[in-house]
């Protein structure tokens, strides 16, 4: 393998499970060549709660992928969830300096920085800065709007910030396996990005990510993201409420939930039951199919109705035609999509990898960690231009001594 | 502006390392140190030859080529009569010169130009020692090549290379033979080997061995009727002619001339003509001494008397060599 190549691990530190994904990186093309997993310990709510047990699936996770790979990473890009990551809106408006009223380079940096410049809370951090499109004179510039004409130049920043220490204990985390994070992504971004395609995100998107611990979504309009959030519930609240509801141990509700659960009531007969494990060993009993249905459904249409209330005025129909689609391990339960069309009031699918996905990496659980790799590549080639890689002695002195 | 995630330190804690995430700061640590001490070698081995280079530095090694050479030193076959000296003066080397100069081809050529010197290698040993291993031939015989006004004595060695020889003394050269009956061809500075002298060095070899006191009498041997008749000539010192048959089995000939030379050492004669390449048959020609001496010693009615000795393999007089 050439030298020149690198190697990024996408790293998503979920309630249920950890994936570690190692792509290989020619400055044109991503091949991923390798997959690691483990079960999540001392992580709830996309939190952490035990940095040691976390710590060390996400290290197994990591050296798997490695190992798997037959190469190791020089870069990491993390996905970030959990609830205490919040967002707001802040645009600002500057008057176009030069008399002929043309717009340059430094009017648009002016109001960037206005835009992002609002102060946060104390301990507080800004994940992620997402500028809306560019408005001159009122009228929209999905591009650059450098050299147009106008005595107006507005532009708007959705800013997804976090709490510091959320946010230090996963970045730890990956420093503990010796490496750097590079890129620090939202969940919701990197998943919206992998199922949604540019002419649905031009036309109006909302993408729900539905895990374990948290629901991650994002709203987009004009081909950008135009709203983010997370709300801390998620396919593991279900487990907890069938758990609650039938008196099942949570790993009986888990099972439940897998083989009967549903998003929407199908049952119409009360006396119809359902064995738990269905061996008829000692301890199999029978639940109401129908009960079960009830639960999980309730749940998961106040869930989404969670998502329509936070995400407020800012969706509508009108503003989202793409419709809605779901993705993430909660997404695979039954009638979901038929549910979400009734909430949202648009069409609602599921989210699929893009066709050049290889099957095994297909699963709706995998979608974060794939568009991590992608939305990181591209945020990564936004936030640092990328400058010609010296072939001279110095720049092979330096590469040699990087780290990892 | 607000903070960012970015601006969150990223510590290095070694309590919060998994056993993967040690191994891996262990192997990327081990990397750059071995790194850092190689390119700390090479800077280093720079910054010597940065010193050697200087002109005037203590460090600077002396190069090869500004060492002059010492003398060459000779190293001879055990029984070799060259010397230093004769390599000097063969070699004659410019003075002031350096190992790296010398055309070592060159000088072997010059060497082995000698007739005298049979093999030669010569070796540099740097930084100014040259070495030079030759085997030399060894002569047997010698013999004069010139006219009558100028004359040249050479040595011939057993593959009958001629040459003018150095180092021997006075007396071995003496005790050597001349070679007759034969016909040198020039060619280069000296002559053509001189043809079938190995058959001939076998019998002086044999000789000198076996029967010593007789060799020392030999003054010269002819190879004159080698070619057609397969025969060595001798004439020794008083005039008696040994033939030899070139066949071989020079020891059994020579204890023949041993015991003919015994029973013809009681004759008063002038001269005796021995003929040992017909085996065990030894015609002999004795020739009569003068009038004078003819008075003191009675002689046969004929001017040269001829007998015939057989000569028994079983005979009690044959001298067991």
């Amino acid at each position: 393998m050439s030298s020149r190549n690198t190697f990024i691990g996408a790293v998503e530190i979920g309630t249920s499970k950890i994936t570690a994904l190692i792509a290989e990186h020619n400055g044109h093309e991503l091949a991923i060549i390798g997959l690691g997993q483990c079960a999540s310990q001392g992580v709830i709510k996309g939190a952490v709660v035990d940095f040691k047990a976390a710590s060390d699936c996400t290290h197994s996770a990591l050296q798997q992928a490695e190992k798997e790979a037959g190469e190791r990473m020089d870069m990491v890009f993390l996905a970030q969830t959990g609830g205490h990551l919040e967002g707001f809106y802040n645009e600002a408006v500057v008057n176009v300096k030069s008399s002929d009223n043309m717009i340059d380079q430094d009017d648009v940096q002016m109001v960037c920085e206005l835009a992002r410049s609002k102060e946060l809370p104390v301990g507080r951090s800004v994940v992620h800065h997402i500028r809306r499109p560019f408005r001159v004179d009122g009228r929209l510039i999905p591009a650059s709007p450098d050299n147009l004409v106008g005595q107006k130049l507005e532009v708007g920043y959705w800013t997804v910030h976090g709490q510091e220490q959320r946010l230090a204990d996963n970045l730890n985390m990956i420093r503990g396996f010796n490496l750097d994070v590079n890129e620090l992504v939202l969940a919701s971004l990197a998943s919206g990005y992998m199922v949604t395609n540019p002419e649905e995100r031009q036309h109006g998107v909302l993408a729900i990510d539905i895990g374990a611990g948290t629901t991650d979504f994002v709203l987009y309009r004009d081909a950008a993201p135009f709203m983010t959030g997370v709300l801390p519930v998620g396919g593991s609240h279900l487990t907890n409420d069938l758990s609650i509801g039938l008196r099942l141990t949570p790993m009986q509700a888990e099972k439940l939930k897998l083989r009967f659960g549903r998003a929407n009531v199908q049952a119409k007969d009360k006396a119809e039951k359902v064995w738990l494990d269905g061996n008829f060993a000692i301890g199999d009993r029978q639940f109401p199919r129908l009960a079960i249905e009830q639960i999980t459904a309730a749940r998961v249409r106040e869930l989404l109705e969670s998502v329509k209330k936070k995400l407020g005025h800012a969706f509508s129909p009108e503003t989202c035609s793409a419709g809605v689609v779901l993705t993430g391990g909660t997404a695979k339960l039954a009638g979901i999509t038929e549910v979400a069309t009734g909430v949202f009031g648009v069409p609602a699918h599921l989210g699929e990898a893009p066709r050049w996905v290889s099957e095994h990496l297909r699963d709706p659980s995998y979608h974060t960690a794939l568009g991590l790799l992608y939305y990181g590549l591209r945020s990564r080639a936004e936030a640092f231009p990328p400058v010609r890689r010296g072939s001279g002695f110095i720049d092979a002195f330096k590469r040699l001594f990087a780290n990892s | 502006m607000a903070p960012t995630w970015r601006d969150i330190a990223q510590p290095m804690k070694t309590h919060a390392m998994s056993k993967g995430g040690r191994r891996r700061r262990w192997r990327v640590g081990f990397r750059q140190v071995s790194l850092g001490l190689f390119f700390l070698g090479m800077a280093w081995g720079i910054w010597m030859i940065v010193l050697a280079l200087q002109p005037d530095s203590p460090h600077r090694p002396q190069l090869v080529k500004d060492v002059p050479i010492r003398a060459p030193e000779l190293k001879t076959t055990r029984d070799g009569v060259l010397d230093d000296a004769w390599l000097g003066r063969m070699l004659a080397l410019p003075v002031g010169i350096s190992l790296m100069e010398l055309d070592l081809e060159k000088l072997r050529e010059r060497l082995l130009g000698e007739g005298q010197v049979l093999t030669a290698s010569l070796t540099r040993q740097f930084p100014d020692r040259l070495i030079v291993h030759i085997t030399e031939r060894a002569p047997v015989a010698r013999v004069r090549v010139g006219s009558a006004v100028a004359s040249r004595d050479w040595l011939v060695a057993r593959d009958g290379v001629l040459f003018l020889g150095a180092g021997y003394s006075v007396a071995l050269l003496e005790s050597m033979p001349w070679l007759g009956g034969i016909a040198v061809v020039p060619a280069g500075r000296g002559f053509r080997p001189i043809a079938r002298m190995d058959v001939v060095a076998r019998l002086l070899a044999d000789a000198q061995f076996a029967a010593e006191s007789i060799y020392r009498m030999w003054q010269v041997v002819s190879l004159a009727r080698l070619d057609s008749d397969n025969e060595i000539e001798v004439t020794m010192k008083d005039s008696t002619t040994v033939v030899f048959g070139a066949k071989g089995g020079f020891f059994v000939q020579l204890s023949n001339l041993d015991y003919m030379m015994e029973r013809l050492a009681r004759l008063p004669r002038a001269k005796a003509r021995i003929d040992l390449s017909l085996g065990r048959e030894v015609p002999v020609m004795v020739e009569p001494l003068g009038a004078n001496d003819a008075k003191k010693i009675p002689l046969p009615s004929t001017a040269a008397s001829f007998f015939n000795v057989r000569i028994n393999s079983s005979s009690k007089n044959q001298r067991e060599l």
